[in-house]
């Protein structure tokens, strides 16, 4: 899946990586990659401002620490994150479901008039 | 593990546009996907190449960070709320019959001159495609809607003969908009 057909999305599908508990930048396209097997065509770095934007709408909350040397920052979801992604996983239900009622295969459109 | 030059050079380009604690967060991600293509056997080269191409090209972080500017989402709701004050005012003003005041021509340039600076800022950092200028611009422009704002709220009533409520409705939604821009700032200037 590219980029493009991400927009929308992407939001969602950050906070749902952080549902879990606290992770990185690099851990969250990790968990990204694994969930979707691979399919989700992303360049990593794009993934960071993301981030910085959820951040900055306080649905995720950052902090810094100290990995080998190196500064590493972290995300955990907030409680108003918690309640986005409730929100965005009913509406991609609602969504999924219409899609799904009108596109499957073999189903009976009205005739045309 | 010394940095391959090409991540080096990578970081380099990042950071002539990026705040010091982005580019180290994303030296660290790219730093983490360098090292899953060491593991994997690449050599130094070949790995940095990978890794590189995994993250993105430059040109593509620094759009993807211009279009998440704090600066820039800013700078477009204050363009977008803008007719609305505007419009308070332009209404509380012929009420009061604005042209009739005693107010020296220079003053009435130097406002019009600063109205149209401040919407240029803002149509710059709403549409620019440099992370560091977008932010620049919308700084610039977010203080010369607070600076407008107050001066407006201290002129106005000063000059005018009798308050009357459209006057009250526009200083009201100056007040409201020095406020959400304030708190707008701070995000701003972070960066």
């Amino acid at each position: 899946m590219r980029a493009e057909e991400l927009k929308g999305h992407l939001d969602a599908l950050l906070l749902a990586a952080l549902e879990g508990g606290p992770r990185h930048g690099y851990a969250v396209m990790e968990a990204l990659r694994e969930t979707t097997d691979g399919r989700l065509d992303l360049p990593t770095g794009t993934i960071y401002p993301a981030l910085r934007r959820l951040e900055a709408a306080g649905l995720i909350a950052g902090s810094w620490s100290v990995v080998a040397g190196r500064r590493r920052r972290s995300y955990r979801l907030t409680e108003a994150g918690a309640r986005a992604l409730s929100g965005k996983r009913a509406d991609w239900r609602d969504f999924a479901a219409i899609m799904t009622a009108a596109l499957e295969e073999g189903r009976p459109w009205p005739s045309p008039a | 593990m010394a940095e391959p030059s090409l991540i080096t050079g990578y970081l380099t380009e990042l950071s002539a546009q990026l705040p010091a604690p982005v580019v180290e967060e994303l030296a660290d991600g790219l730093d983490q996907t360098l090292r899953r293509y060491l593991g994997q056997g690449l050599d130094t080269t070949a790995a940095a190449e990978a890794a590189i191409a995994e993250f993105g090209q430059p040109q593509v972080i620094l759009a993807a960070f211009t279009r998440a500017s704090p600066a820039r989402r800013a700078a477009r709701r204050l363009l977008a709320t803008g007719p609305i004050v505007a419009g308070c005012w332009a209404a509380a003003l012929i009420t009061s019959r604005a042209w009739s005041w005693q107010v020296p021509v220079e003053a009435r340039i130097m406002v019009g001159v600063t109205l149209i600076t401040v919407t240029g800022l803002l149509a710059a950092a709403a549409l620019g495609n440099q992370y560091r200028s977008v932010g620049r611009a919308g700084t610039a422009g977010c203080i010369g809607v607070a600076a407008l704002d107050s001066t407006m709220l201290i002129a106005v009533p000063l000059a005018v003969p009798a308050v009357a409520w459209p006057l009250l409705l526009a200083a009201t939604t100056s007040a409201v908009r020095i406020v959400l821009t304030a708190r707008t700032l701070r995000p701003v200037l972070a960066g």
